[in-house]
């Protein structure tokens, strides 16, 4: 099976699956409003293709291709009065990585055990915080492969096996979640794109891909994140509380492996309108518990992070989202005394900016926006343009980039300059 | 179907000395604050589902289908609502919630279930398209009376007609528009919005009402753009009013879960 031809075929032939799709809307107009939901069981999702690849030659990758995908996605839910079953599973035949693969996106059963609590056990996708693409109390998994290849947004959020309790009050809601067995984000591992290396002084992508040893499967290295939100009128507060692990394999054991450090992370955020529009502020801290003194150069120091963002309608469809955030590492001065290469460590206060610009059309057809990275202090840049045309309520077209630049190729965007893309996708609805 | 819609206006012919007032109103401003409870209040709150069928100049398509509920905090006065996608695919599963306040601007708030993301989204523009049809957002929530001065400008046997002109002329895009108000249901059955040139370019029509648990429901519309072309088909359907629907069914607890016992259409 040649899976780019599949693509190539699926991307150029809505013209003709086209006019099924606006027949099927004819026919839905007529007296069908769908199963009241109760008994039976829906089956949704859509089959998508996609292609990508980098604008330049990387060396050190060695190849062009950064998605190349057919993708099957089904949903489905059973529904009773007390519990509900959810299932979105995903197929994929993926040209990159050259294998086909299952990614369940979530298999959950949600139950009221008692009026003001609701349970959710099982694989789910979680999410708090205030941030737009920045995450400062949201520890849950994150798939930036995927971010940076061009898939749906949605993937830049990976599942994880957990149980979501909430508890809900006229005081205080409460929301905790266990994950009893460590999941880590999808950081780069060289198999789809390169990066730097401190101990080769240069981008690498290493083949075979860089592996990091996983904490031992014990409950004393589950993780736990709470969440206390109230929304008081307008205004949104909440506090949040982290005990796990570094999400990504920032520390390097004395055998030379990669490992996830312990970390805590306490913080807060408030959310309200002003000026028109909505803004936000949330800090975090990160308690690095496996080097608080900052004296162990294999160990990530702990931080202070701090987010302020605002967003508005400039005119009628056309949004403006500006957050300013840094990131604090505390004892610097250890930092760059111990480390082994100080030259590549970053800056006291990291400083980073984005601008989100989105717009939509009346009928809604098509979708632009630009979302930017900036950082002052590293001197790097992410831009993210994209595209989306919706040709009726079965078809989406789908183009973009990422566009990484920076002036050093060891900081956070300017070592993925190499790794800058484009891509196209093609999607199929059903329902 | 048919036999349905002939009882309900036989329902509604019954009901008439209900609604009927022995002599005309003249006074603009009962007209209007009646027309406004009929239009957005029935009931201390409600749930419907809904469905738009949206054509745009060249013919093309789109559905959209949802499930409303709403609770009045007053009559005539704020308003809670969530709105939950059932279709088409690509909207499936989000959910909107507004929390609309006539002396400030509006709540809203967007689920994203892809990202299980509670988005706030900030006060917009409330005379642009709703999720792409050819209705404004505040056609759907209503626009606030004290915003226009209203002017009775005509009565016949069956209709009120109003006048009305932005008191600020920057919240609208219109120069005015003539409403036709129902004398014995006191729903708005047709308006038209005319610009700075007196040419209309937007109409919407209520197309069916019909009687529901002793409210008259409008439960057919027709929004057209008489300038760009394309219009927009608004149907409510499973409709049922005072449900005692708690206060706390409008949180960020029923944007991530949503409240099936309250979702569930009326068994009738």
């Amino acid at each position: 099976m040649d899976l780019r031809l599949i693509i190539v075929l699926l991307f150029f032939s809505p013209a003709l699956l086209a006019q099924d799709g606006a027949a099927a809307v004819e026919d839905d107009w007529g007296d069908d409003w769908g199963g009241a939901g109760a008994e039976g069981m829906p089956f949704h999702g859509f089959l998508e293709a996609g292609f990508g690849g980098r604008l330049q030659n990387d060396p050190a990758a060695g190849r062009r291709a950064t998605l190349g995908e057919l993708r099957f996605r089904g949903e489905t839910e059973i529904v009773r009065e007390r519990w509900s079953l959810a299932l979105k599973a995903d197929i994929y035949g993926d040209d990159v990585e050259s294998s086909i693969d299952g990614d369940v996106r979530e298999l959950v059963l949600a139950l009221a055990p008692a009026g003001n609590v609701d349970l959710k056990i099982g694989r789910q996708v979680l999410t708090w915080g205030t941030g737009d693409f920045l995450f400062l109390n949201d520890l849950f998994p994150k798939d930036f492969v995927s971010f940076f290849s061009g898939r749906d947004d949605e993937y830049l959020k990976a599942p994880a096996s957990a149980v979501r309790v909430s508890m809900f009050s006229k005081l205080v809601n409460i929301d905790l979640v266990w994950t009893p067995i460590f999941t880590h984000d999808e950081y780069l591992t060289g198999e789809r794109f390169s990066f730097f290396s401190a101990f080769a002084g240069g981008i690498v992508a290493p083949d075979p891909p860089l592996a990091a040893q996983q904490p031992a499967r014990d409950f004393s290295n589950s993780e736990l994140a709470a969440r206390l939100y109230k929304t008081a009128g307008a205004v949104e507060y909440a506090a949040y509380a982290y005990s796990g692990f570094w999400k990504q394999p920032l520390g390097i054991t004395s055998q030379q492996t990669l490992f996830f450090p312990r970390l805590n992370v306490y913080g807060a955020s408030l959310r309200r309108p002003v000026l028109g529009g909505i803004g936000n502020v949330e800090f975090a801290f990160y308690d690095s518990r496996d080097d608080r003194s900052g004296t162990d150069p294999l160990v990530p120091n702990s931080q202070l992070r701090l987010l302020f963002g605002f967003e508005r309608e400039l005119v009628a469809r056309l949004g403006l989202g500006l957050q300013i955030y840094g990131e604090w590492t505390s004892h610097h001065g250890r930092l760059i005394q111990n480390s082994l290469t100080p030259q590549f460590e970053a800056d006291r206060l990291r400083t980073l900016l984005t601008v989100r610009l989105s717009y939509r059309d009346q009928r809604e057809r098509w979708r632009l926006s630009l979302f930017a990275f900036l950082s002052p202090s590293d001197s790097d840049n992410y831009l993210r343009p994209q595209v989306h045309y919706r040709l009726n309520d079965n078809w989406i077209f789908s183009s973009g980039a990422n566009l990484f630049g920076g002036t050093q190729s060891h900081t956070f965007f300017g070592q993925l300059e190499d790794n800058t893309n484009a891509f196209v996708r093609a999607r199929y609805s059903f329902w | 179907m048919k036999a349905d819609y002939v009882a309900s206006l036989a329902l509604v012919l019954i009901g008439l000395p209900l609604y009927s007032h022995a002599e005309d109103l003249t006074d603009v401003g009962e007209i209007v604050r009646r027309a406004n409870l009929a239009a957005y209040y029935a009931g201390a709150d409600g749930r419907s589902d809904a469905r738009m069928r949206i054509r745009d100049s060249q013919g093309r398509e789109q559905l959209r289908q949802f499930t409303i509920l709403r609770r009045d905090r007053e009559d005539g006065g704020d308003q809670d609502f969530m709105v939950f996608f059932s279709r088409p695919a690509d909207v499936r599963g989000m959910v909107f919630q507004v929390a609309k306040h006539l002396d400030r601007d509006d709540d809203r708030w967007l689920y994203l279930p892809g990202l299980d993301l509670v988005k706030r989204i900030s006060a917009g523009d409330k005379r642009t398209s709703f999720v792409g049809s050819h209705f404004f957002y505040e056609d759907v929530s209503g626009r606030n009376p004290s915003d226009d001065h209203h002017v009775l400008t005509g009565s016949d046997a069956q209709y009120y007609v109003l006048e009305n002109t932005p008191k600020d002329a920057a919240t609208a895009e219109f120069k005015s528009y003539t409403l036709w108000v129902d004398k014995q249901t006191f729903l708005p059955m047709k308006i038209e919005y005319a610009n700075e040139t007196g040419q209309i370019y937007r109409r919407v029509e209520a197309l069916e009402v019909k009687l529901i648990q002793g409210y008259p429901t409008v439960t057919r519309s027709r929004m057209d753009d008489l300038q760009g072309g394309g219009h927009t088909l608004l149907e409510f359907r499973y409709t049922s009013f005072d449900l005692g629907l708690p206060e706390d069914v409008f949180s960020e607890r029923s944007l991530r879960n949503p409240p099936r016992q309250w979702l569930q259409r009326p068994s009738k």
